[in-house]
């Protein structure tokens, strides 16, 4: 007796367990298949029968448990044999039918709208959306509030879209255009002015800044700012402070002097709720466009910490000359600068603003002032403390923040992914029936069993992942809600790292030692690499079913 | 009376089944004749067999050989099966009268 290859070994035993578990009523059914594997011939045409025996035993173990007590019934007429495909097919139709209604009717609702809406966000880098249209950056939503607000001559309207407008010439002209409306929104050119840095109607919107608010510093460092750039331009980039030209000196002298350093966020943050309440926009991103925004001069970050720097050499030098007194008033001025800059400011001039302050509790104590000396040591402290927290917000910023707004940015790009395949797989199913009955009548499609099969899963997996995607969502959108109807900002920053992760491609992210990483440089690649062999699939069933059931002469005959 | 709903593949065991109505069929057999995969074939055969128009017997063919399990239509399925033939037969002359051109296209 010569040993049984392997493959039928296989096969014989993936029958026996298919009859194992299929109902007893299906048994002999089971055992005549197993029998007729002794005479089938080749190794593999046996484990190829025995896979699709098992199949059918192993749908009915399902069907079993699922129909539990079904009995067998005797029928008298031809059209009861197969009439049961028609209550089934109805069945199954009708079940696409109300899940794709249901699916629909999530669109009714405004919250799912706005989350469909996130989480196509992921898709906007991989089509380029938003991005170089006619060779300028520009966005369509913004363009039609742009002319709106023209038309009702709505100065704050203006003012919004002047702080986000991608193209830099609509937000110059946006932002005169709002100020010319309404003079109270002058400030709106310091918040424009930061994001372009360097254009000619800064000569113009700086003098009116600092008429608008005196006291503020945002001006003089933009001034620095163009100064800087100016220079780059020019290629005469200084090497010391000597070096650099008068007008910056005198532009931070009265940064370092000014009483305060507004970067007008609260101003920005309340006309930004307005605006979305009066154009009822229930875009999240133009909501929360500028929560991130530091507000400062990109140069001004530089600028502060080198004239920090060689303001605490200036003093130290008077001190060690024995003028202890404008030495001390120096140091004032760093530590106050220090102070005014805030949580965002001080982190980068804070290591100077600390040092000044321990100049200062060291000066005290040789003045004998206890009490003063103390006081200046706890500042140094909370200048340490605040630039560490800084640095601690930067790092879990950058290595994709809380774990929760991680994975529900997940969740919605994954549900909203599945929405898009499931309703396209849904749309060919319908395309292919229609095709295939060459009609528009109802009554002449008749899917096949894979088609309707596939169609039924897609329904579901289209109602299934819109539910995942608007309960996902939800909390979100409250958060969102909260903050336009109470200016409530307190949750804001999580709807912002929320955000800030729908807008990662899928795949793009990659876990290391506990952390988050974003590494979207090859994901468009991938993607679109993986829509051409889909493609070219696609293509090569096409051939091969066209030449495999094309008619044939003996056929016809 | 409706006209019963057949696909491609059950018409394909039921014209084996028709051309030797009382002679009994192995699975494998019917599944070379017809091109059908057993994963095919077993769920059409036994949807027959619930509905009783298809008797099932075991029958032993060799020494050693394990019984084989056989089919064949039973007398209320050969009458039925034939009744069902003979309506989508007048079913397709009457769609090919209708798809015959008015003008020009028949025979001269």
């Amino acid at each position: 007796m010569t040993p049984l290859a392997f493959s039928r070994s296989v096969a014989i035993a993936l029958l026996r367990f298919a009859i194992w578990i299929a109902p007893q009523d299906t048994h002999d059914w089971g055992r005549g298949m197993l029998s007729e594997l002794n005479h089938v011939e080749g190794n593999w045409s046996a484990l190829i029968w025995s896979l699709g025996s098992a199949g059918v035993l192993a749908k009915h173990a399902v069907l079993a448990v699922i129909l539990p007590g079904s009995h067998r019934r005797t029928v008298s007429t031809a059209s009861e044999l197969f009439e049961k495909e028609i209550p089934m097919r109805k069945a199954t139709l009708a079940v696409i039918a109300s899940c794709v209604a249901a699916s629909l009717l999530f669109f009714l609702a405004p919250t799912f709208r706005q989350a469909f809406r996130v989480s196509l966000a992921q898709w906007h880098d991989i089509f380029h959306v938003r991005f170089d249209i006619d060779g300028q950056k520009s966005d369509p939503e913004l363009q039609a509030l742009a002319r709106r607000a023209e038309q009702n001559h709505d100065a704050e309207g203006l003012a919004f879209v002047a702080a986000r407008q991608p193209n830099k010439a609509e937000a110059i002209r946006l932002a005169d255009e709002a100020v010319r409306l309404d003079s109270n929104l002058t400030w709106i050119y310091a918040v424009v002015a930061v994001q372009w840095s360097f254009f000619p109607e800064l000569d113009r919107w700086v003098p009116a800044l600092q008429r608008f608010d005196q006291t503020n510093a945002l001006s003089y460092l933009i001034t620095a700012e163009k100064i800087d750039i100016d220079q780059v331009g020019g290629k005469k980039i200084p090497r010391s402070m000597e070096e650099e030209p008068v007008a910056w000196k005198d532009a931070m002298e009265a940064a370092f002097r000014s009483g305060k350093l507004d970067t007008y966020s609260s101003q920005l943050k309340e006309l930004d709720r307005r605006v979305l309440l009066r154009y009822r926009i229930d875009n999240p991103f133009q909501a929360l466009d500028r929560h991130y925004w530091y507000g400062v001069p990109s140069y001004a970050v530089w600028d502060s910490y080198r004239y920090a720097k060689s303001l605490i050499e200036a003093a130290d030098t008077l001190e060690a000359q024995g003028d202890p007194k404008p030495a001390r008033e120096i140091y004032l001025s760093v530590a106050r600068f220090g102070q005014l800059s805030g949580p965002d400011g001080g982190f980068f001039i804070g290591r100077e603003a600390k040092e000044a302050c321990k100049r200062l509790a060291t000066l005290s104590e040789k003045d004998g002032n206890k009490t003063e000396a103390s006081f200046y040591t706890s500042l140094a402290d909370q200048f340490d403390k605040k630039a560490e927290m800084q640095r601690a917000s930067w790092r879990s910023r950058s290595r994709g923040g809380s774990s929760v707004p991680h994975w529900n940015a997940f969740l919605v790009r994954v549900s909203g992914f599945l929405v898009l395949f499931c309703s396209g797989i849904l749309v060919i199913c319908t395309l292919g029936v229609v095709v295939r009955s060459r009609s528009m009548d109802f009554s002449s499609f008749r899917p096949s069993p894979l088609t309707l099969g596939l169609a039924f899963a897609s329904a579901i997996g289209t109602l299934l992942s819109s539910a995942v995607l608007f309960v996902t969502y939800w909390p979100y959108s409250q958060l969102l809600q909260r903050f336009l109807r109470t200016s409530d900002d307190i949750h804001l920053s999580e709807l912002s790292a929320f955000l800030g992760d729908t807008q990662l491609p899928l795949g793009s992210e990659f876990s290391q030692a506990g952390s988050w990483y974003v590494g979207t440089w090859n994901v468009v690649f991938f993607f679109w690499f993986a829509v051409t062999v889909l493609c070219a699939f696609a293509l090569l069933i096409a051939f091969v079913r066209h030449f495999r059931t094309r008619p044939r002469t003996s056929a016809a005959a | 009376m409706k006209t019963p709903r057949l696909s491609p593949q059950t018409l394909r065991v039921l014209e084996r089944f028709i051309e030797g109505p009382t002679a009994w069929r192995y699975g494998y057999e019917l599944s070379r004749e017809t091109g059908l995969k057993s994963g095919t074939l077993y769920p059409i055969l036994m949807r027959l067999a619930k509905y009783g128009l298809l008797e099932t017997k075991w029958v032993t063919t060799e020494d050693g050989v394990p019984p084989r399990h056989t089919y064949r239509l039973t007398p209320n399925g050969v009458a039925l099966v034939r009744s069902t033939f003979a309506d989508s037969r007048a079913s397709a002359r009457t769609a090919l009268k209708a798809r015959r051109p008015a003008f020009g296209g028949g025979k001269a």
